[in-house]
């Protein structure tokens, strides 16, 4: 499946009542690349990323992930056809996602979170399971607190100890929904580094994010959303570069003090 | 008032605590089912648990005993008062349990449950090692409230001649013309009971507790 | 022992009336209860430490001991202490001190559920002790206290039914004398428990109401 790209985003529609979040969204993410999605707050962006992890239905287009439909195929007529679940679960193993509010399980330790679906989903026995889990906290620099509740651990702790639970399960994508957009700013770096290293690795990711620091340097591509459709694409150099889409231009002006975005 | 009045007194309340650990007990059972079809996507199920805790929620206990009492022997079941009285308290409390239950289901963060979707896990998966757990421990609280307002409202199988402890309260009121004594008394022995419980809730509780707080 | 529904209209009368002392008790024991609840609620939160720890004790006495004792304790009890009442006056006083210390824990709650920032926003703003109560911490805590305060008064309700108990007129006795008087005790005790149903479901459906009026009070989303 090389030369097939990660995620596919055709058409893309997505309404909730009589709102349209997204309309009409085409997208590609190739292997290894890091797309960051941009937007003022209500520009879909979210919403696009719970699509392609399918915590939301799409109500028109498709999604491939490697090439392979995610939930539903297209028809002979270009109809949508549902796929059965298990085919879709199969499809969705690849991908891992980290939350906006880490939305780790309370009742079980760091390591038990990390170690949870390689017992419950993989079948492995649980001492191979928390070995492997250990292993991915100490990546994440946490194996000291493997032991610990989420409760006990900082914001970055914890959302590091989420980023260690997705990777656990082998994904080839990972997505991102605001990580750092709960902590405290003096946490933040301690994820974004955390991200930068999976980056360099060669994870292929979609982040949506309001850092415009780590898009403009960890991003191998921008993406920016307003009002549900894709508005700017491109390398951080060229959608930040002058000269800048009107839209971004006043996008960088409310995210950033007026200062500091004459200083990209 | 005497030693030997006041030990009747306390031979009563065993029947008081057997009766409502027992009604407690069947409740919670009941109550699991109840919660589960109100959750279910059936609606002849959702329909007929709402009922179920609209009603007993909705009437008397002292009602529901009576009506129990005498509609027992009239479907042919001849048993004695004590089990009438289980048979009420039961299905009372499983009504106010299903709803402490069904709240603490639904008080769980949907992003947990987006999570274990994520991860891979299965929708029965999700529920025995995500839902239920949490939800158990959010509902605690409520739970022994519940087991607490039971044990106080056990006093009304009185009225269907079950000697409970404020039945002998009432009967040895009555023999000795001492209602002040022994009703005070009948008192403080609830008051200790759920003195009792609650203390043993709060070291539940502590101990559900994951982490420090 | 057919259930002749006659019956019903023969007695409806007497059950109307016997359901208008229930109502009555009921409205006025949580009338009661509310107002002397936020007394209770109002000197233990404000007033000086000794008071909260001598109103302390009565409290929890009567929220872990059923009512049924309370009410025998008043009725059968009081005489020895020179407190004669017939029993409807005994089952009101009895419903009002039931429901004033239930009510006042629910009062306390909102004392402490209101947030600090809102009291200081209105000191801030140059309100004193009376004004911060009456514009900031009873409207908000009319909206936070609501469903608890529409679920205990159901409770207070279901509570009237033990007053039968010591014989005072209202509606589970008169059913029950009409049951025990034509030997149809599942048919009275059925209709019985479909009445307090209705009430109970109309009450709720008030305060459901209630609270959808009052919904714009909700807290905004910090």
């Amino acid at each position: 499946m090389t030369g097939l790209p990660a995620i596919k985003v055709e058409k893309l529609v997505k309404r909730f009542g009589k709102t349209t979040v997204l309309n009409g969204i085409d997208l590609v993410v190739e292997r290894g690349e890091v797309t960051c999605l941009l937007g003022p707050s209500g520009s879909g962006k979210s919403t696009l990323l719970r699509c392609v992890a399918l915590l939301e239905e799409a109500n028109e287009g498709f999604i491939e992930i490697n090439g392979m439909p995610l939930g539903f195929a297209s028809g002979p007529n270009g109809e949508r056809v549902r796929l059965p679940a298990a085919e879709t679960q199969k499809v969705r193993a690849h991908i891992g996602m980290v939350f906006q509010q880490f939305n780790l399980w309370p009742h079980m330790t760091a390591l038990g979170n990390v170690a949870e679906a390689l017992v419950t989903v993989r079948g492995m026995p649980r001492k191979d399971a928390e070995e492997r889990a250990m292993a991915q906290l100490s990546k994440v620099g946490l194996s000291d607190r493997a032991g610990h509740y989420p409760s006990e651990l900082s914001g970055g702790q914890q959302q590091r100890v989420a980023i260690a639970r997705a990777l656990a399960l082998d994904p080839d994508i990972m997505l991102f929904d605001e990580p750092t957009s709960s902590l405290d700013p003096e946490l933040t770096g301690e994820v974004l580094n955390v991200m930068r290293d999976l980056a360099e690795s060669g994870m292929t990711m979609l982040v949506v994010t309001h850092e415009i620091g780590f898009a403009a340097s960890v991003g191998s591509k921008i993406v920016f959303l307003d009002q549900g459709k894709l508005i700017v694409e491109g390398k951080p150099e060229e959608v930040f570069g002058k000269p800048r889409h009107e839209r971004i231009d006043q996008f960088l002006d409310t995210y950033l003090d007026r200062g500091a975005a004459t200083l990209l | 008032m005497s030693w030997k009045l006041f030990w009747l007194l306390v031979e009563a309340a065993r029947l008081t605590v057997l009766l409502s650990i027992i009604s407690i007990s069947i409740g919670f059972v009941l109550s699991s089912i109840v919660c589960a079809a109100v959750m279910s996507t059936n609606r002849a199920a959702r329909i007929g648990g709402k009922l179920f805790v609209s009603f007993f929620r909705g009437t008397p206990l002292l009602v529901q005993l009576l009506l129990i009492y005498y509609l027992l022997p009239q479907i042919g079941l001849n048993v004695p008062s004590e089990v009438a009285a289980i048979v009420g308290m039961s299905l009372c409390t499983a009504a106010y349990q299903a709803e402490i239950l069904r709240g603490g289901f639904s008080s769980v963060p949907k992003g947990l449950i987006e999570a274990a979707n994520m991860c891979g896990l299965s929708k029965f998966a999700t529920f025995r090692r995500i839902r239920l757990p949490i939800a158990v421990q959010l509902t605690i609280p409520a739970l022994i409230s519940e087991a607490i307002m039971m044990l106080k409202s056990s006093s009304l199988v009185s009225v269907v001649g079950v000697v409970e402890l404020s039945r002998m309260a009432q009967d040895l009121a009555a023999s000795t013309y001492r209602p002040l004594e022994l009703f005070a008394a009948a008192g403080l022995i609830y008051l200790i009971i759920n003195l009792v419980v609650a203390a043993l809730g709060l070291k539940l509780e502590k101990q559900m507790q994951w982490g420090r707080t | 022992m057919t259930f002749d529904p006659d019956l019903i209209i023969q007695y409806l009368p007497d059950i109307v009336r016997a359901l208008g002392v229930t109502i009555l008790l009921w409205i006025a024991g949580s009338a009661l209860g509310i107002v002397v609840g936020f007394i209770i609620a109002v000197a233990r939160r404000y007033g000086p430490r000794w008071l909260d720890l001598a109103l302390f004790a009565p409290v929890e006495l009567i929220r872990g001991t059923p009512f049924l004792v309370q009410i025998f304790l008043l009725y059968y009890g009081g005489p020895f202490i020179g407190l004669s009442l017939d029993s409807v006056t005994a089952g009101l006083l009895g419903l009002t001190i039931y429901g004033a210390a239930y009510y006042s824990e629910l009062w306390r709650s909102g004392f402490v559920a209101i947030p600090k920032g809102h009291v200081e926003a209105a000191q801030c703003v140059g309100f004193n002790r009376t004004q911060t109560l009456r514009r900031i911490i009873l409207p908000e805590m009319t909206m936070l206290l609501l469903p608890s305060m529409v679920n205990m008064t159901i409770l207070m309700l279901k509570e009237t039914a033990i007053l039968s108990i010591i014989s005072v007129p209202e509606l589970t006795l008169a059913v029950s004398a009409l049951g025990t008087k034509h030997y149809a005790f599942v048919e009275g005790f059925a209709v019985l428990a479909l009445i307090y149903w209705g009430l109970v479901e109309a009450c709720s459906a008030m305060g459901r109401f209630a609270e959808s009026r009052l919904s714009k009070y909700r807290f905004a989303a910090s």
